[in-house]
């Protein structure tokens, strides 16, 4: 292959130009390049030019935002991961941020790469849908706003056209307001990726009753999948026993896992449930 | 018309090659500038041997491509004897202190942090970076910057003691 140009523009309109321009379809975008590097070093992936982000300076950044956060695409997740701003209103998400692979992975890896990757198996996705949080995608031809969970579409599939831009991440501040738990089980080994990663994010009134759920598990489909039958399950009582029981159920019977080097598919249906279970718990001792 | 000339910041010094096809900073280092110091395991960002000091924090230099670096300053392991006996002048933002730097030698030898020493160029630069960046870490902070440190030798508890060792030398405690 020839060898790549890499170009930095410094505005979101530079930007989009080159990705839709005269040269459309030539550049790729690359971020922080953790997504994109290991499909260049084996040939899977060949393009002309890369269009580095890291200069426009419109997509950066982490601000409190209606009393939740506007982050934008190209901040590292080790930002996230120490971002006062970030612990202080959804703490979930910078410890989420920190396990992502490892520190090197972290340093260079943007929260829009993250998303736009794809994977199944990531981190953030099931603690963002939790969150409630939507994501900005603008191209020349104008802008929209989606629910995560509408972003995904297969394994290192989504919604985004070529010429188009995740250019930022809304966390709604209502999500600030309730309690939200993650939990990832990496059984192989703490900096690989999850088998199956559980996100709950719950509003429970001084009685403990859960007046609000928001169910979210990755690792266990072709996508991050948002589980309402458990959020239904959940809604209207006390998170205990049987509710907790329950909920888990419905995750296990929802999930649609396959085999591969992290689990079989019937073992990642369980752990879906038995994670589930635990998070909940969790929620539950907080209160 | 497919090669491209990449010029960056090698150990302080300014250097220029030609690239070919997807080359990597890895392979650039140690085909192009003959810095083979700098070893490729896995070459999916997961095991560290190839990790280098890049503007300021640590990165796999599988995964970043020649291009990419371009313009950028990269610290490898032939790069230590300069910075421990201070003969780098106009230090780049974050670059460990030639102090920090002895004191992480010293005490991967002191320690047994190294045996077959194919990890090392990659844990030595880690530890770096982790110390300047916070000269007195957990121990949970430790384990969770190093994951990803791959090593088959040590058991990790040598690398871990020569962590706390360099550590304290370099930024001893209050406690008497
Ligand atoms: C060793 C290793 C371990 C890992 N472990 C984990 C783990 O434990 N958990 C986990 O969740 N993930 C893990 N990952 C995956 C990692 O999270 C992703 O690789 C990373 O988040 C991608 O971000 P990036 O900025 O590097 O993306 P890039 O590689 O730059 O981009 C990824 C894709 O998105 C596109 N893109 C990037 N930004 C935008 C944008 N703003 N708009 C439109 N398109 C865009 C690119 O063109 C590319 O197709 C691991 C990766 C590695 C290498
Ligand atoms: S060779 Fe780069 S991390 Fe393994
Ligand atoms: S010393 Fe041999 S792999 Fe670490």
């Amino acid at each position: 292959m020839k060898t790549p140009e890499y170009v930095t523009p410094t505005t979101l309109r530079e930007a989009l130009e080159l990705l839709s321009g005269a040269g459309g379809g030539e550049a790729v975008v690359w971020a922080g390049g953790t997504g994109l590097g290991p499909l260049l070093r084996r040939g899977l992936a060949s393009p002309a030019v890369l269009l580095g982000l890291e200069k426009v300076g419109e997509l950066g950044g982490v601000q409190p935002a209606d009393g939740g956060l506007r982050l934008g695409a190209t901040v590292r997740l080790r930002d996230l991961q120490r971002s006062p701003v970030v612990a202080a209103r959804v703490p979930a998400l910078a410890d989420a941020a920190g396990r992502v692979g490892n520190v090197r992975v972290r340093s260079l890896a943007t929260l829009g790469g993250h998303l736009c990757h794809a994977d199944p198996a990531q981190d953030l996705p099931p603690v963002l849908v939790a969150l409630g949080a939507r994501v900005c995608l603008v191209s020349l031809r104008g802008t929209r706003v989606l629910p995560l969970e509408e972003f995904f579409v297969g394994p290192l599939q989504t919604v985004l056209s070529p010429e188009e831009l995740l250019t930022e991440v809304w966390v709604p501040g209502e999500s600030a307001s309730r309690n939200t738990v993650y939990a990832r089980f990496a059984p192989r080994s703490p900096e690989d990726y999850p088998t199956v990663g559980v996100a709950v994010s719950v509003r429970l009134d001084p009685d403990g009753v859960c007046q609000e759920a928001r169910v979210a598990v990755g690792g266990a489909g072709p996508t991050v999948l948002r589980i309402t039958a458990a959020e239904q399950a959940l809604v209207g009582g006390v998170l205990a026993g049987q509710r907790i029981r329950d909920a888990a159920r419905e995750v296990e019977a929802a999930v649609d896992p396959w085999d591969d080097s992290r689990g079989s598919a019937e073992y990642k249906r369980a752990m879906a449930r038995v994670w589930t279970e635990r998070v909940l718990q969790k929620l539950a001792d907080e209160v | 018309m497919s090669a491209r000339t990449v010029e960056l910041f090698v150990n302080g010094r300014r250097v220029q090659a030609p690239v070919e096809g997807a080359e990597f900073l890895a392979e650039f280092l140690r085909e192009r500038l003959g810095l083979a110091g700098t070893k490729v395991g896995c070459g999916i960002g997961a095991c560290g041997l190839c990790t280098v000091w890049m503007d300021g924090q640590v990165v796999s230099s599988c995964l970043v491509p020649a291009v990419v670096a371009a313009g950028r300053h990269v610290w490898t392991v032939e790069g230590l004897t300069d910075l421990a006996e201070g003969r780098v002048t106009d230090a780049p933002p974050g670059l460990p202190s030639p102090q920090l730097v002895q004191a992480v030698q010293r005490a991967f030898v002191q320690c047994e942090g190294l045996q077959c020493g194919i990890c090392t160029p990659g844990q030595v630069w880690a530890v770096c970076a982790l110390l300047s960046e916070e000269p007195r870490p957990s121990e949970e902070r430790v384990r969770e910057f190093l994951a990803g440190n791959l090593c088959r030798c040590t058991g990790y508890q040598g690398i871990l003691r020569a962590v706390r060792q360099a550590s304290e030398e370099w930024a001893p405690s209050e406690d008497p």
